[in-house]
């Protein structure tokens, strides 16, 4: 019954450090989710931690984290999301637009 | 069996016998022979042997004449029963005019009324069972088989009258097959149909709506059945004669107007920001790569968007005037910026939309519009035209195989695809080239195997589907849900939308697979999983593979395309509400109450 | 990215809580107060198993109109339907404290000086009222809101921006009704109960919700324009707003008190008035209502663009 904490470490190939210091984007509406990414000293690794009501999908959050990672190689950061039900293809688009909010 | 009637018509009085009706031949239903024999033709008698169905059909008006008022061909609404059991025997085929959209709904309240120990085992033969008291006919122990195309809400309730032998199912076909039979071997006896307009001679007026009107008509009553038509008026003249009177024997005024599903209306209001970049993929990596002119959208979101796109991001590829200029399309609310931006040369429809009539009416350059000013629509003509004079079907579906073939079939729903699937599959009968096709047709390297150096195109069957569905519901699946149904309701077959073979494009938010262009069915398995995303079938791609596949150009993804996914936001849309669709019509769209916003 | 100018001619309807805030206040001047980064987050939702959102559905903050300072309050609906929780309920009351506070320093200094800075609050509604996950503190929170609103009554002006989907229901409609001045675009609704609650306990012949051409004449911008239940209609963009809410920022508080729908004698009598003749016209339809006031094609009221309205409606009392 309770929410589901998740939580999943990255270490990217090229790490490119968080240039702000956090930024926040998103609604978590039925199907959507919310994201704040912060900057944080992790040794080029990057922490992410997903608060959802949803069980069973913890490796496709592996993956779809996993590829944005490689995409944005983004390092030294600590990613919190709230998820309420968001689909793959949703969580890459909110993700990609939180690091469009900072113009990156 | 004789009986004696008065029969006044004018000035003229004569008795008659209803076997004199009968008997002398007269090809014609009992009220028009009223008007005949006051005007006292000579016809040549035909022999009884060869004019059975003939003489049963006037035996059987003869128990309905005494119903009709005089003079006319209108009985009471409260004698539809008695009228219905005059005409219907066990066993008859029976058609209920059930389209896409315009409903008998009176008539077939009232077959329910019929008593099932008098009038049973009818075999219904029509396109759609949307309606409730459709397969309250059956629970009833009225109706036994059932021929369709489609059943909608209804799928259920199909499926459990089959499990409970309450329902015996023919086949589930197309529209056009199921058409294609009542000239064959599914014709029925008696149809009941529906229309706006009748006036007291029959003449039908059936308004935008026309869709399969004319086609049950013409089938039931040029091999001697019964029609009978519930209309929302009747009237001293018909706007417009869609239908003869001399097809029509029978007609009544039905308490409230037939029921009409605005099907077509997607709210823009509900398109999401997936939604968008899967349109803005659609339109740059196939509308613009074949220059698709000629096609058909099935109904959704996704081709909601790629309608409410055209007239900015379209506008942008410079793409106006060389793709979308011909539709074989119902008169989609969502299109309506693309028209006044001056996208589109012609719409034919299959039928009718809600709350589009009078913006149809004022635009008869695109639309199929009579001389009276309003619009026609047929769906036997319009799917022919979708199935081969279209260069392209777009369209969702709710389940993929690894394979690619698709369906919407769900176990313990028996909903039937309607006419898609003519769309949805390449037409092999077509003879006549456009560039898009046949660019198609030569990417197609299986087809050259067959067929050596002969030339020939390709129609592009796309199907457009979000890798995930609502609730995480997963579109890519290993075996299809039809597979459990075809078990549980005893079918002969899965029920398969869109055959593997005729599918050329599927698009996901992850990319477009060029299914056509890839060589045999391994090929064709690693394209599907390349753009399957984090399902289960899309899970099991292999990155090198995926690779090789996009160097190929087998599989593009967004990148590939260069459509910048930071851009894919409802802000693209031409109209963001459905209150915007009504300016953009200049007020001529009137939306059905449920989806106002003002 | 949400720049203030990008926001200004976006559709309030299609916005979120925090670029309706952003926007509604002069460029580059607003300020978020227990932002999502502080993780103020329902204590309730988790253990029922239920999405959080960082902000707990509130966007709260300060910025300026002119000079006047402006506490923004602003609801996200599509968090769960936008209602009122503990910590939402919380920020929404120390963001009115915060207007008192401000107000009262004002004070300290000179006259002029605290008239040219009066604050003003702006709250924009899109919520169904209580969250029932949560409900006894949210209606706590509503009757604290309630005090505040009457705490500042003839001090600083609150002003009701209403132009979300969900528009603005239940126990907020009260909070609504009880503000100064209610802005409002043809997109948005008011009301108490909301039309689903009406269906359900009056029955469908009464009340159909999911004909929402009659939720909407019954409950829509349009209507609560004509029988004066809101005192500006405007368009659907944010700058639209924007500038009512500046207009008001303007306005002498003598003025701003007498767009007050309740709260004075003179207020109920109007409101006593208008619902007798209400009840002598037994009206079936809105639609009836605007007719006896003297608009005589209602049709076409619904169909008219928000401009043409502005010049054709006849309102109640006007």
């Amino acid at each position: 019954m309770a929410l589901n904490q998740l939580h999943f470490e990255f270490a990217p190939a090229t790490p490119r450090a968080f240039p702000v210091a956090a930024v926040h984007y998103g609604v978590v509406g039925s199907g959507d989710m919310e994201v704040i990414i912060e900057a944080c000293a992790l040794a080029g690794k990057t922490q992410v931690t997903v608060t959802t009501p949803v069980t069973g999908f913890d490796h496709v959050w592996q993956l779809v984290l996993g590829r944005f990672i490689d995409e944005s190689q983004l390092a030294d950061a600590h990613i919190s999301i709230n998820d309420n039900n968001a689909t793959p293809v949703v969580v890459s688009l909110r993700l990609r637009q939180a690091l469009l909010e900072i113009g990156e | 069996m004789e009986r004696k009637l008065r029969i006044t018509v004018g000035d003229k009085t004569r008795e008659v016998t209803v076997q004199e009706l009968g008997a002398d031949g007269h090809p014609l239903p009992a009220a028009v022979a009223v008007a005949a024999i006051a005007a006292a033709p000579q016809r040549r008698p035909l022999d009884p042997k060869w004019s059975t169905i003939q003489r049963d059909t006037n035996e059987r008006m003869s128990h309905m004449l005494p119903y009709l008022t005089r003079g006319s061909k209108v009985f009471q609404p409260a004698d539809t029963v008695a009228v219905l059991n005059a005409v219907i025997r066990s066993g008859d085929r029976v058609n209920i005019e059930g389209n896409n959209q315009k409903q008998a709904d009176f008539l077939s309240d009232c077959m329910c009324k019929l008593d099932p120990k008098q009038i049973n085992h009818l075999h219904m033969v029509q396109s759609s069972v949307p309606l409730a008291s459709h397969l309250k006919a059956f629970e009833l122990g009225i109706a036994e088989k059932l021929d369709f195309a489609y059943a909608g809400p209804q799928g259920a309730a199909v499926a459990k009258a089959i499990t409970l032998g309450k329902l015996k199912l023919g086949a589930i076909h197309t529209y056009l097959e199921l058409f294609a039979r009542y000239f064959i071997d599914l014709t029925p006896k008696v149809s009941l149909v529906c229309a706006y307009e009748a006036d007291k001679d029959g003449n039908l007026y059936t308004g935008f709506n026309t869709e399969d009107t004319p086609l049950i008509v013409e089938a039931t009553k040029f091999r001697g059945g019964i029609v009978i038509a519930q209309v929302n008026k009747i009237v001293d003249k018909v706007q417009r004669v869609d239908i003869p009177g001399e097809w029509v024997d029978a007609i009544v005024q039905s308490p409230k107007p037939f029921y009409l599903e605005p099907l077509f209306t997607r709210d823009p209001g509900l398109i999401t920001d997936t939604h968008v970049l899967m349109a803005m993929m659609a339109l740059k990596g196939i509308y613009a790569e074949y220059g698709i002119n000629r096609l058909n959208h099935g109904i959704g979101f996704n081709t909601a968007a790629i309608e409410l796109i055209l007239p900015t991001y379209g506008e942008e590829l410079g793409l106006k005037g060389k793709i979308c200029q011909h539709f074989a399309l119902n008169p989609h609310p969502t299109l309506i910026p693309a028209i006044e931006s001056g996208w589109v040369q012609s719409i034919h429809s299959f039928g009718g939309e809600l709350g589009m009539a009078e913006y149809c009416a004022a635009r008869p350059d695109v639309f199929f519009v009579g001389p009276d000013g309003s619009m026609r629509s047929n769906r036997a003509f319009s799917q022919t035209a979708g199935h081969y004079a279209i260069d392209m079907f777009i369209g969702g579906t709710l389940q993929i195989d690894k394979y690619g073939n698709s369906s919407t079939a769900t176990a313990g729903r028996v909903a039937g695809f309607g006419g898609a699937p003519n769309m949805g599959c390449d037409s092999h009968g077509r003879r006549h080239g456009t560039p898009a096709w046949l660019k198609c047709g030569e990417e197609f390297t299986d087809q050259q195997n067959l067929l050596g150096d002969v030339p020939r195109g390709k129609r592009l069957v796309v199907q457009m589907q979000e890798t995930f569905q609502e609730k995480m519901a997963s579109s890519f699946v290993e075996r299809l849900d039809a597979w459990k149904l075809a078990e549980q309701a005893h079918l002969d077959l899965p029920p398969v939308m869109v055959y593997a073979d005729d599918v050329t494009h599927i698009l996901t938010e992850e990319g477009i697979a060029f299914l056509h262009r890839c060589k045999g069915l391994e090929q064709r398995m690693a394209a599907i999983r390349a753009v399957a995303g984090y399902t289960e079938i899309g899970l099991q791609a292999k990155p090198a593979e995926t690779k090789s596949l996009r160097a190929a150009g087998l599989v593009k993804t967004p990148e590939d395309l260069g459509v910048d996914r930071r851009r894919a936001n409802r802000s693209l849309l031409a109209a963001k509400n459905i209150r915007e669709l009504v300016d953009w019509s200049g007020g001529l769209y009137d939306p059905p109450a449920r989806f106002r916003n003002w | 990215m949400s720049t203030w100018h990008t926001l200004q001619e976006r559709s309030f309807l299609e916005s979120s809580a925090r670029q309706r805030a952003i926007g509604l206040v002069d460029a580059g001047s607003f300020s978020e107060l227990v932002g999502p980064l502080e993780r103020f987050v329902s204590p309730h939702l988790p253990i029922l198993g239920e999405a959080i959102e960082f902000d707990d559905g509130i966007v709260t903050g300060v910025g300026l109109l002119g000079k006047h300072p402006a506490i923004v309050i602003s609801q996200e609906g599509r968090f769960i339907g936008g209602s009122v929780g503990e910590v939402g309920g919380a920020k929404m009351v120390g963001a009115l404290k915060l207007a008192l506070s401000i107000f009262e320093s004002l004070q300290q200094g000179s006259a002029a000086e605290a008239e040219a800075r009066r604050p003003i609050v702006l709250i924009s509604f899109e919520t169904g009222g209580v969250r029932l996950h949560e409900a006894n503190a949210g209606l706590l929170a509503h009757a604290e809101v309630m005090d505040l609103l009457q705490d500042l009554r003839r001090k600083v002006p609150v002003v009701a921006l209403i132009g979300s989907k969900i528009g603005c229901f239940g126990g907020m409609g009260f909070i609504a009704a009880a503000t100064d001045v209610i802005v409002m675009s043809e997109f948005s609704r008011l009301g108490l109960t909301g039309p689903e609650v009406i269906e359900q306990e009056m029955g469908r012949n009464e009340f159909d919700a999911s004909d929402r051409a009659l939720v909407f004449r019954t409950t829509g911008g349009k209507h609560k324009f004509i029988m004066g239940d809101c005192n500006f209609l405007v368009g659907d963009t944010l700058a639209d707003f924007r500038r009512q809410a500046q207009h008001v920022a303007q306005m002498s508080m003598i003025e701003i008190e007498g767009m007050r729908r309740i709260g004075s004698r003179g207020a109920v009598e109007r409101q006593m008035k208008l619902v007798a003749f209400a009840a002598d016209l037994r009206p079936r339809d809105s639609t009836d209502m605007w007719k006896a006031l003297g608009n005589k094609e209602p049709q076409q009221l619904i169909a008219a663009s928000e401009e043409e309205f502005q010049k054709i409606a006849v309102r109640w009392n006007a």
